[in-house]
């Protein structure tokens, strides 16, 4: 039928299967007359109870199973709870343990980055069903981002033991830091990846993206010494700034209605926008000066901040940053004097946010005077993203559907996975329908 | 100066034996890394001795002891600066000459055809430091089974061949040593290049190779030199000091036969309760040769890499054929196991599988004990006290050495402690428990338990009941009596190391365990709880108060006192001794008891122990008896299968079974 | 339904000559997921210098997290992460079943119901209303259940994740048409092998290892840690034998031993066992109060969005 014909005769278009997200859920689009009445972002993720799990469990048993929401970014989940835990405790940690944990997540960032760019959301931009299909015509591409996403797994592994769940985080440190030696290995192929993520920065702000503007509220945490990890204010382009254990002081979680997704709100009931774009925004000025020369190489910082297809290359530009720190960090790396410092529990509550891979995450626990918790609330990025996603389709929609069905919702779920979105998190399997009627 | 004999001297000469000072390890590990060898000894890692790579002296520990019990492992500060100041760690030697995983070959399939070939590296050139002698006794029992014929594992016998062994002789145990019980240590006598012995500041220095002569001739001769008598008879005190303090826990005479006539002892099945068939037993040893081949295939399934790991017997796969497992059940596999290294073992390699390094009981997770084990499945025949026995220093009945009394305190109306010395220096070897026969001419000689062990001389605590306890009652300064010991066994108080302690004691029972309790206090940390239940007539009647106010405030030792009379100005209990026990929160499944009191108290206490988990193998006490000669000569003691004086007077009371308590024995 | 259609046929699986071995068909293998993490089908894109190899012996005809191509089977060999936990989880595993050759099952939640299967000891209404404020829009089963309660399973992957090694072994297992090597053997075993300290006899702290299956490579001991058992139960393990240890060496009540057993692999026989003898979990107790659960909530309303924009001043590394 053509796109006229379409349009005239509103009839429904359904899309079931959203892939390559991590996650199932699923989208309805209401179209009436040509235009959307509704856009809403479905999740259906089975549920499973984190922050009931969590609840009598001590500290470090909280770190170990917050880290199973997401099996894409458990340092994220690690590493929010962690924070919370010392902030309400007064723990001090070594520097040295602190660097660490920054090497820790530029492995996890690395690791998704280079996930999300080659395998989930490139073949979007290049018109293949996956990265397996792109390999057969451009098997270096798929190599490159194999390479970079392994380097960084083995920081990971070396750190944490394994790539996705690792086991050594643990409040006041680490159970072991690694011996110098440990790290050496991982310099030539840091090197090699430096390069590669250089390589993939000029290959993705080559590509064509749909044309999309809308400049939604972004934000994230600003630290005025480094690119933001576990440190640094909640900020947004419109101004505020609190502190990491503040979240709910600005935002607010809702149900949405007939689903069983939480979905966060600024307190006036706004949506924002979290992730690699609204961090490239709101800090550019602390990118590693090779990521930051890289961006600026592109001259595309506008075009991140006003369309959201763009997110790959913001993506790209903190893969960069993510290596060439991860360079920095191993070259400096002591071991800690203490890998771990005693701490002892404190009644309270114990709330941090930090910067996973696809945005703020935010955890909140009532701990008691045993020091178990009490009661939990954990915001992943992207039940926190979906009030900008429907925003964005409801914006983007209409310039889609005069395309034929398949091209309007390729459109649609590249749309989506430009968030990176981690349905497993929030929750599972996206399912995109549009509805004409 | 150099000699060219290359068999090891005598024990007695100082002849071909040299002192290396502490600072010479450093040329020691320098002349073998010069021959091209890496060097392999005793690191601290992760809380343990580990055997790791070293470079030099300073890789090693210094001033580091252990603490060795079932099931647990710690390390120590030692107020020294010793090397070798602890015994075997978790690690083994095993791992360098058997290491856990090699490659054995790679195969292929081309089209129709296969192909092998063969993995053989060149092993590279080792060198050991620190192996004890049970470690020796180790490669020696590897030897005969994977290097004697008729079939022999090439990769082994080259690791083996290729290490230089230095040797260190054991001049310190921990409680789960038996190498004197299997017979392979704690004296290195012979499969080594050189042997050291810690001396305070260095090390007496033997050889036992041509290489090892080469190394003393070569590059060590600068950091040495000859040994002085006083150095060679302080290296052999603190070795024989060593094997004394082992004693010999597990008797072995006839265990190959005791074990195998047991296949079906019940207590099989009840090991495997306890038992989690982890394996870390068999993977600690340093004998357990079993292993695994596993085929690593690439992804077309046609190329394969054979790698062979450790295994272990009690993997519940290891003795799986396509029908099931033969040892499908946990008490086959630790039957199996166990029957293995003290019974077939012997069968078929001439040797036990066991060197008593103590490995499998340490590093058990969950604190089985293989002594204890054999001991219950097949006790030995003539069942000999589980307490250490003490070698007789006293042997005849009229032996006696003249003492003199220095001080005198009153304890109580009727008791007095009188401390001797002059004492014959036997006693200052005693140990915890023993007694004296005591005499002064005109009376009747009496055992009496010594009450403290002093420089010089004991101190002895005596009521005086009788004519002859009355006398020695009124002893005063400067007065003499004679002293025939210390005679009998001890408490087995290495048997409490790391577990809670429960002293329960009544009146002038108190005295023998003093000595405990000041042990205890002397090296508390090794020790869980330690509780003292004492319980006097009156509180005028109570013994060494000021001294009991120590123990409690600055000792760390918990003490329940109780009365069976008392006026208005007591505040504490009133009633029997067990009756303390009502309200204790303790449970008693990691605790070792200490019982001294009349016969019926002693019962009454064991019935309330065992209510609280305490074995009857963890529950000691002290009996008494009619003692004359105090050496197993007069039978007055007689008591079933002991004597009193030789055998205890301290017993467990799974040894004496059904005699303890019973009227007429 | 699926409009999203296939892409361009030049990226169809099958066409590009790596058809294995003489042009036999590559098997059709396909990977979905129940209730889960994701971690275990990432452990897949995880075998970065094996992946593009892989799919020269197996025609990838589902991977909904990797590729948009779709299929609704059959399978030679499908590979299910999550447990079943959901009505529609059930009906799903059923269909599944039928259509797969080989059904492997991958990791903790697939094999013994995962950490979400700590719910099976607390009033599931009262987990529920816990977390979600509308929960009659919440579908979930009382119990969070291993696939193998439901249907056959031919293989099993443990671990939360799988190991990327075992994955390997069974996957050239499967195209050799030989069975997989996995030792059942407890992680003790690897932790020797590697010579790893003991963390238990050493330092005291509580480890599983003992009574878990091997395939991590003893990770936690090496990372100074006790293991958490998270590759589940290994053949006749002694649980409760080292619950009784736990115990008996003094130090953990007989609630705090529960907890050890209570992680990623929790209702996996004997741990199940061993927890609810040991009087059930900690959390689920609690739950059963109801002013706990009216206790919870999001924070809403304690401070106003602008109140939040005030600039801090002397902010540190941390903001304190």
């Amino acid at each position: 039928m053509t796109a006229a014909e379409s349009a005239a005769r509103e009839k429904v278009y359904e899309v079931d299967e959203l892939t390559r997200v991590e996650g199932e859920g699923s989208l309805v689009l209401q179209v009436r007359k040509g235009k959307v009445v509704e856009a809403r972002l479905k999740i259906f993720e089975a549920p499973r109870y984190f922050e009931q799990l969590v609840v009598e469990r001590t500290p470090d048993e909280v770190i170990d199973i917050v880290a199973r929401i997401c099996g894409i970014c458990p340092v994220a989940y690690q590493m929010s709870a962690v924070h919370a835990f010392e902030d309400c405790f007064g723990v001090k940690v070594d520097p040295e343990v602190r660097a660490l944990r920054r090497l820790l997540y530029c492995g996890e960032w690395i690791e998704s980055h280079a996930l999300h760019i080659y395998l989930l959301h490139l073949p979007d931009f290049l018109g293949y069903e996956s990265a397996i299909a792109l390999a057969q015509d451009d098997r270096p591409a798929v190599e490159r981002g194999l390479r970079m996403k392994k380097v960084g797994n083995e920081i990971l592994a070396i750190l944490g033991g394994r790539p996705i769940h690792p086991v050594s985080v643990r409040v006041g440190g680490f159970s072991r830091a690694p011996r110098r030696s440990e790290l050496e290995p991982l310099r030539a192929p840091l090197a090699q990846a430096l390069e590669d993520a250089k390589e993939t920065v000029r290959l993705v702000a080559g590509l064509a993206a749909p044309a999309f503007e809308r400049e939604p509220r972004m934000v994230a945490l600003h630290h005025p010494k480094e690119y933001p990890y576990n440190h640094g204010h909640i900020q947004s382009t419109d101004g505020l700034d609190l502190r990491p254990s503040d979240w709910d002081r600005a935002f607010r979680e809702v149900q949405v209605e007939g689903t069983m997704a939480l979905h966060a709100r600024t307190k006036d009931g706004g949506t924002y926008l979290l992730g690699p774009a609204s961090r490239i925004v709101l800090d550019a000025e602390q990118l590693h000066p090779v990521a930051r020369e890289a961006l600026a190489a592109t001259g595309m910082v506008d075009a991140i901040r006003t369309n959201i297809y763009w997110s790959i290359l913001a993506r790209a530009v903190e893969l960069i940053h993510a290596i060439a720190e991860a360079i920095d960090l191993i070259d400096s790396y002591r071991p800690p004097i203490e890998a771990r410092v005693a701490w002892g529990p404190r009644p309270g509550v114990a709330a941090w946010a930090t910067e996973a891979p696809r945005g703020l995450l935010f955890h909140r626990y009532e701990v008691d005077e045993r020091g178990r918790v009490a009661h939990a609330q954990i915001v992943p990025p992207t039940s926190q993203n979906q009030g900008a996603i429907e925003d964005d389709l409801r914006e983007f929609a209409p310039s889609v559907l005069d395309l034929p069905d398949d091209e309007a919702t390729l459109r649609l779920e590249q749309l989506i996975r430009s968030y990176d979105p981690c349905i497993s998190c929030a929750t599972h399997f996206l399912d995109v329908r549009i509805l004409r009627d | 100066m150099m000699t060219t004999e290359i068999t090891r001297p005598e024990r007695t000469t100082t002849a071909g034996r040299w002192y290396l000072d502490r600072a010479g390890l450093d040329d020691l590990v320098a002349a073998l890394a010069a021959d091209g060898r890496t060097v392999i000894g005793p690191t601290v890692a992760d809380g343990a001795i580990v055997y790791d790579e070293i470079r030099a002296s300073a890789d090693m520990p210094h001033g580091v002891g252990d603490v060795q019990v079932a099931g647990r492992y710690r390390l120590t500060k030692r107020d020294d600066a010793r090397v070798f100041g602890y015994v075997v760690g978790p690690t083994s030697w095993k791992r360098w000459v058997f290491p856990p995983t090699i490659e054995l070959n790679t195969g292929r399939r081309a089209g129709h055809r296969v192909e092998f070939a063969p993995i053989r590296p060149r092993p590279e050139r080792l060198a050991f430091i620190g192996v004890r002698a049970c470690e020796i006794a180790a490669f020696g029992v590897q030897d005969r089974v994977l290097d004697a014929g008729p079939f022999r594992d090439a990769d082994y016998a080259a690791r083996r061949a290729s290490a230089f062994i230095v040797a260190v002789q054991c001049t310190t145990a921990e409680t789960t040593c038996f190498c004197t019980s299997m017979g392979t240590g704690p004296e290195v006598e012979s499969g080594f290049d050189l042997a050291l012995t810690e001396l305070d500041e260095g090390f007496l220095l033997d050889v036992g190779s041509p290489a090892g002569q080469q190394l003393v001739e070569g590059p060590l001769a600068k950091a040495i030199r000859p040994a002085t008598p006083v150095e060679v008879y302080t290296a052999a005190a603190d070795v024989a000091a060593t094997r004394a303090r082992i004693g010999d826990p597990l008797p072995t005479a006839g265990l190959h036969d005791r074990l195998l006539a047991q296949l079906d002892n019940p207590r099989w099945a009840q090991i495997a309760e306890r038992c989690i068939t982890c394996g870390n037993c068999t993977l600690a040893c340093p004998t357990c040769f079993c292993t695994s081949v596993v085929q690593k295939t690439d992804m077309e399934g046609i190329g394969a890499t054979n790698e062979r790991s450790w295994d272990s017997c009690f993997s519940p796969g290891f003795a799986r054929v396509a029908g099931g497992s033969f040892r499908s059940r946990p008490r086959d596999r630790y039957r199996q196991w166990l029957t293995h290294k003290f019974g077939t073992w012997w069968d078929q390699f001439g040797t036990a599988g066991c060197v008593g390094c103590g490995r499998c009981i340490t590093w058990c997770p969950v604190g089985i004990d293989v002594r204890e084990e054999l001991m219950a499945i097949a006790p030995p025949i003539a069942l000999s006290p589980e307490p250490t026995r003490v070698e007789p220093v006293a042997a005849s009945f009229d032996d006696f050495v003249v003492a003199q009394v220095v001080a005198t305190r009153l304890e109580t109306a009727d008791t007095v402690t009188l401390t001797l010395s002059g004492a014959d220096p036997a006693f200052s070897k005693g140990s915890l428990g023993q007694f004296a026969m005591v005499s002064i001419p005109g009376f009747p000689p009496l055992p009496i338990s010594i009450s403290r062990f002093t420089v010089d001389g004991i101190e002895l605590t005596i009521r005086g009941a009788g004519p002859a306890t009355r006398a020695m009652c009124a002893l005063k300064v400067g007065d003499q009596l004679g002293l025939r010991g210390p005679l009998g066994n001890n408490w087995p108080i290495d048997r409490a190391v790391g577990r809670d302690l429960v002293i329960v004691t009544g009146g002038i029972g108190l005295a023998p365990l003093r000595p405990v309790i000041h042990a205890l206090a002397a090296d508390r940390r090794r020790f869980g709880d330690v509780r003292l239940y004492y319980g006097a007539r009156t509180p005028a009647d109570i013994l060494y108060r000021e001294e009991m106010e120590r123990w409690a405030s600055r000792g760390g030792i918990e003490v329940h006192l109780t009365v069976d009379r008392a006026g208005p100005e007591w505040e504490g209990r009133v009633g029997v001794v067990t009756q303390l026990f009502d309200q204790a929160q303790w449970e008693g499944a990691n605790a070792i008891a200490f019982v001294c009191g009349p016969e019926r108290m002693m019962q009454a206490t064991a019935n309330t122990l065992a209510g609280r988990g305490v074995t009857t193998s963890r529950i000691y006490v002290t009996l008494e008896r009619h003692m004359e000669c105090g050496i197993g000569l007069c039978g007055h003691c007689q008591m079933g299968r002991f004597f009193v004086c030789r055998d205890g007077p301290v017993f467990s009371l799974e040894q004496l079974g059904d005699t303890f308590g019973r009227e007429g024995i | 339904m699926a409009a999203m259609a296939q892409k361009a046929d030049r990226g169809r699986p099958g066409e590009h000559g790596h058809a294995a071995r003489g042009g036999t068909p590559r098997p059709r293998v396909g990977v979905v997921k129940l209730a889960s993490c994701d971690g275990c089908q990432l452990t897949i894109l995880d075998l970065e210098d094996h992946l593009l190899e892989l799919s020269e012996h197996f025609e990838i005809v589902d991977f909904p997290e990797a590729s948009s191509a779709r299929s609704n089977g059959p399978y030679d060999v499908l590979f299910v992460e999550g447990s079943v936990s959901t009505p529609d989880h059930l009906r799903r595993i059923g269909e599944l079943r039928k259509q797969a050759r080989v059904l492997v099952t991958i990791g903790a939640c697939a094999t013994s119901g995962g950490i979400q299967a700590l719910r099976n000891w607390a009033d599931h209404d009262a987990y529920r209303a816990a977390v979600y404020p509308t929960p009659e829009y919440v579908e979930s089963l009382a119990r969070s259940t291993p696939i193998s309660e439901h249907v056959s399973v031919d293989f099993e992957l443990r671990g939360c994740p799988i190991s990327p090694e075992q994955l390997i072994e069974l996957l050239t297992a499967l195209v050799t048409g030989r069975r997989p090597q996995l030792r059942d053997e407890a992680v003790c075993m690897e932790c020797k092998r590697r010579g790893i300290v003991c963390v238990m006899s050493a330092q005291g702290i509580a480890c599983l290892g003992q009574v878990t299956q091997t395939g991590c490579g003893a990770i936690c001991p090496r990372m100074g840690r006790g293991c958490y058992g998270c590759f589940g139960p290994r053949e006749q393990a002694n649980a409760a034998g080292l619950a009784r240890w736990f115990q008996a060496s003094g130090e953990r009540s007989a609630e705090e031993v529960g907890q050890l057993f209570a992680g990623f692999t929790a209702y996996a026989e004997p741990f199940r066992s061993a927890i609810t003898d040991l009087g059930g979990t900690r959390g689920a107790r609690r739950s059963g109060g109801g002013g706990f659960i009216a206790a919870g909530g999001t924070g809403a309303g304690r401070a106003s969005y602008l109140a939040g924009t005030r600039r801090m001043e002397g902010i540190d590394d941390d903001g304190r």
